[in-house]
């Protein structure tokens, strides 16, 4: 059996996916978080159970990429029964995407969830009362303390075999009368099985996907057209408008039916929430929170990494006393044991609080007020609000940034967030600017590399805007409430992102640190050398053995930084590096070529095109930006 | 006519109209804002950002430019 979870962004899906198939989804505190689906099999007694965790959707009305990833699901008919996930607290709303559901006709569970946070509100919601509305079993859920979860598999069996499809509610007479006359109208098998009259009152709203499909239907199309224009003309606003508002009223309806209103508690959440997203506070407020992430976060790295790498450190240098040096041997046992400590030395010590922080932020609900502060920032660059997100997260790692940009709602948005998103210094940069900037030259100078970045993000973006002008909606984003992270959820999560490095990221970096020892052997490194010399030597003034290891530094950007150290054949870089070169190099770093899984993210979001485009982009960028830093630098200094 | 970026602070107000193209309308109503309703403005922000509005007891965040596309006019 086939069971899809559907229901608002943010109304705990993935939480409730999560404590029924182990952890395999990351959930967070704002909407859009699940940005694809995910399907996991669980088998309950000898009944096999096929979950499906899809992107969240206000209505079947797709409004971006990701909600029409969910709206593509439900509609493919693929599902045995549909669990309406509904968070009780936004029941009013809620359940005008129920409504739309219910016109699947398919067998339904409407799972209450976080029916302790409308308790708070003062909302007592009669679930038997909306069982009976919908004609489908209701449970109450408190999906973040595994409340009620039980329950799910039970009555969705339920659902199945009593074939408990929900209850058409119906709107106004006039409109009624108008639905029919449509649904008369549409042909066989151009829709494969939807009902009738879900697409009929998608026809009357407007539906591009609907219309697109009927445009050799010259004269239905002009048949509804003069239905929508006679809705018009009695209403007195868009068709789509009536309808909407229609569904609204009789989702007012059910909800003061089933609900009794109490007085809702005024906790200190709701304190706490006025000052972080105050007009003059929040920034301060902002910045303190960002900085003491990253803040703790290097502190805490660096006291992890120094002893860890140190423990390799000293294992290679005894390693020419066990096998013989210069032996093919000695080349990839020397490859294998740099590859594996330069992953511990990044994965363990700076990612592992990375994400502990982005994953409490998150879970509190912190990002959307992020957004709510930056939007008139990001204005300046021709973006809103919800564009902070997608540049947060790329400070963990672009992949998931990249992804992230699914929330916006425009293409053209997506695609300079994403250009964007590129630029920003990931964790694996991180640890070349600190390790190679902080550490031998000074704090101060890694704090200007940042500052540096930022302004170039700021100026690119305004010029991207400038270059692709389109007048955009703005921001429309709900801000769910704040909410208290629970201590298993931030581990799991943790250990979730964690995971996708050691499983992907660090096996990359083992090989392709044993294939350097390999070419060094055989002496292909001076090749390639010779081959990028003319920019690296001749435009920036590296040594030439850094061609080699910036090659390298695609398949991760932390890979040019552990080589260089092999490249040059010395643990002090300041012996054979000045200054300058080591600021030039960790420019070029930053901002050239995104690494390998970015480019395979790009292709998957943007396209091929649009990947080579960024990819070209990324590349002048950081030619001009290290040659500009070499000039000034050398006057300076 | 008086638009949503007119309003003070804590007022509540009954929406009058809701301008601009079928994106923005229909995400509005995505997010069950209608025409009719009664909303609290809770909070704007620094430099004329964006506004934050109370709709049946959630909150919502609007950009400047679709604050400017929504007619109200002040209840009680």
């Amino acid at each position: 059996m086939r069971i899809a979870f559907i229901g608002q962004p943010n109304a705990g899906k993935s939480t409730l996916f999560n404590g029924l198939a182990g952890y395999k989804t990351i959930t967070a505190n704002f909407p859009g978080q699940t940005v694809h689906y995910t399907i996991s099999s669980v088998k309950i007694g000898d009944e096999t159970f096929e979950i499906v965790d899809l992107p969240g959707i206000y209505s079947l009305t797709a409004i971006d990429k990701a909600e029409f990833e969910s709206r593509k699901y439900i509609l493919s008919n693929q599902a045995d029964v549909v669990i309406n996930v509904i968070d009780a607290s936004t029941l009013s709303r809620s359940l005008e995407l129920t409504l739309q559901l219910a016109e699947l006709q398919v067998p339904m569970v409407i799972c209450l969830n976080m029916i302790d946070e409308a308790r708070r509100k003062g909302l007592e919601i009669d679930s038997k009362k909306l069982s009976s509305v919908f004609g489908v079993p209701v449970i109450e859920t408190i999906a973040s303390k595994g409340v009620g979860i039980d329950k799910i598999f039970s009555s969705a069996k339920e659902a199945y075999y009593k074939r408990l499809i929900p209850k058409i509610q119906f709107f106004h007479k006039d409109i009624e009368e108008k639905i029919n006359e449509v649904e008369k109208l549409i042909p066989e098998n151009i829709f494969n099985n939807l009902p009738k009259r879900y697409l009929a009152v998608k026809i009357l709203e407007g539906d591009q996907e609907i219309f697109e499909k009927l445009k050799n239907h010259v004269d239905l199309l002009e048949k509804f057209e003069r239905i929508r224009k006679e809705i018009e003309n009695t209403h007195g606003r868009h068709a789509d408008t009536v309808i909407s508002s229609e569904r609204h009223a009789l989702s007012m309806n059910i909800f003061e039916e089933v609900t009794t209103f109490g007085e809702p508690a005024k906790p200190l959440r709701e304190k706490i929430d006025d000052l972080l997203t105050n007009k003059y506070l929040g920034y301060p407020l902002l910045l303190l929170i960002l900085f003491g992430i990253f803040f703790i976060v290097f502190e805490v790295g660096k006291l992890i990494e120094e002893p860890l790498v140190g423990v390799f450190d000293s294992l290679i240098d005894k390693l020419p006393a066990l096998i013989k040096e210069d032996s093919f041997a000695f080349f990839i046992v020397k490859g294998l044991l740099e590859g594996f400590s330069g992953g511990l030395g990044v994965a363990i010590p700076y990612l592992l609080p990375f994400f502990v922080g982005l994953t409490i932020l998150e879970d509190i609900g912190y990002l959307p007020r992020m957004a709510f502060l930056m939007d008139t920032i990001m204005h300046r660059i021709g973006l809103h609000g919800k564009s902070v997100l997608p540049f947060i997260i790329s400070y963990g790692c672009n992949v998931p940034g990249v992804m992230a940009t699914r929330i916006l709602e425009s293409p053209r948005d997506r695609f300079i967030t994403a250009t964007l998103s590129v630029f920003v210094p990931c964790a694996a940069r991180t640890t070349v600017i600190f390790g190679l900037v902080g550490a031998y030259i000074g704090g101060f100078a890694a704090a200007c590399l940042y500052l540096f970045n930022l302004i170039f993000i700021m100026l690119t973006g305004a010029l991207l805007t400038k270059l692709i002008p389109e007048i955009t909606p703005g921001l429309i984003m709900e801000i769910p409430p704040l909410r208290i992270p629970t201590i298993r959820n931030i581990f799991m999560k943790t250990w979730l992102r964690l995971k996708d490095f050691t499983m992907v990221a660090w096996p990359l970096l083992v090989i392709s640190s044993i294939i350097l020892s390999i070419l060094e052997y055989l002496k292909f490194d001076i090749l390639f050398n010779k081959i990028f010399s003319p920019v690296v030597n001749w435009l920036l003034g590296l040594p030439e053995q850094t061609g080699i290891v910036l090659l390298f530094g695609i398949l991760r950007k932390e890979l040019s930084m552990i080589m260089l150290f092999q490249a040059m054949g010395t643990t002090d870089l300041s012996t054979v590096l000045s200054s300058v070169q080591l600021i030039v190099f960790t420019i070029f770093t930053i901002f050239y070529i995104p690494c390998v899984g970015t480019i395979g993210t790009l292709i998957k979001e943007m396209g091929l095109k649009k990947t080579i485009l960024i990819t070209l982009l990324t590349l002048i960028s950081a030619v001009a930006l290290a040659l500009a830093a070499r000039v000034v630098l050398s006057m300076i200094i | 006519m008086k638009t949503l970026l007119d309003i003070n602070n804590g007022k509540k107000v009954k929406i009058l109209k809701i301008s601009g193209g079928k994106g923005v309308r229909q995400h509005l109503q995505c997010l069950g804002i209608h025409v009719g309703d009664v909303v609290t403005l809770k909070k704007t922000s620094f430099l004329g950002g964006p506004i934050l509005l109370e709709v049946n007891g959630y909150d919502i965040a609007l950009g400047k430019g679709v604050a400017s596309k929504i007619e109200v006019e002040e209840v009680e």
